[in-house]
């Protein structure tokens, strides 16, 4: 039993669903962001999945994953100033508080 | 066959940890199982022959991105003393959701896999073309995120300091 291209795409869509799960269940922020990230390694498994099955051995896809990666961490680093921005403004770390906008 | 025994196990270990990530009630435990899911993330990115994109996925995830977690759950929850426990909120509709999506993705996928071939191509280490290839033809986006890294340093920097100023 060999292991083929599907095998790495549904093991990347299952890690996916799973993100998506915590993202809209969490009611923390940082929980959210936490589910994000589950979200962008899916999304890197399948690049470089995807990329291992071509004639050229995968290197388009590493290197996009590679950006992935980079523009995930540049986006984690906002997500957390701007809790730790909210916190101390307003003591709250729940998502469903956040809400000076409303109204 | 040692291949497939490699990939279930990374694989039943990565879909279990990213589980608890989502579902324990813990955040701090939760920030810990996350470091746990993206190190076996790692391990996939090995079995699929990319070397440096693990080195690198340990160092950016597991050194800086779980860590900057680690710190902001601490500070945001050592003022208040009260331990920050997760209550949930939606989950029938959340699961059916990613239930949906699941199902959607894995239908279409079986659709499509008689046309991918069983075996890859048989590659060597990648890691001397990926840095050409950062230096040669991609050169511009890199340039382009070594500007985002640092525009989001700056920002944050602005974001998190702002408060010190007020205070004064």
């Amino acid at each position: 039993m060999t292991i083929t291209l599907t095998h790495y795409l549904i093991l990347g869509a299952a890690l996916f669903c799973l993100g998506i799960y915590g993202a809209i269940t969490r009611k923390n922020a940082i929980g959210i962001l936490m589910s994000l990230e589950l979200v962008f390694n899916a999304v890197n498994i399948n690049l470089v999945a995807a990329a291992r099955w071509q004639p050229d051995g995968g290197l388009r896809g590493q290197l996009f994953a590679l950006f992935v990666i980079a523009a995930a961490a540049a986006e984690s680093v906002l997500g957390l100033a701007i809790i730790l921005a909210i916190y101390r403004r307003r003591v709250v770390v729940n998502a469903d508080e956040m809400d000076l906008m409303k109204n | 066959m040692a291949d497939a025994v490699l990939f279930y196990a990374l694989g039943g270990l990565l879909l279990v940890s990213a589980a608890l990530v989502v579902t324990v009630k813990n955040i701090f435990h939760a920030a810990l199982y996350l470091a746990l899911a993206l190190f076996v993330v790692a391990a996939i990115y090995v079995t699929l022959g990319a070397y440096f994109l693990a080195a690198i996925q340990v160092l950016v995830y597991i050194g800086a991105v779980v860590v900057l977690a680690i710190f902001v759950i601490n500070l945001t929850r050592t003022v208040t003393g009260a331990p920050v426990t997760l209550s949930r909120r939606w989950v029938i509709p959340a699961a059916l959701v990613s239930a949906l999506t699941a199902c959607l993705i894995a239908v279409a996928l079986l659709k499509a896999a008689d046309s991918s071939p069983a075996s890859p191509p048989a590659t060597a280490d990648a890691t001397a073309a990926i840095g050409r290839g950062l230096l040669g033809q991609w050169v511009l986006p890199f340039e382009l995120v070594s500007v985002l890294l640092l525009s989001s340093l700056i920002a944050s920097i602005a974001i998190v300091g702002k408060d010190r100023e007020e205070e004064r």
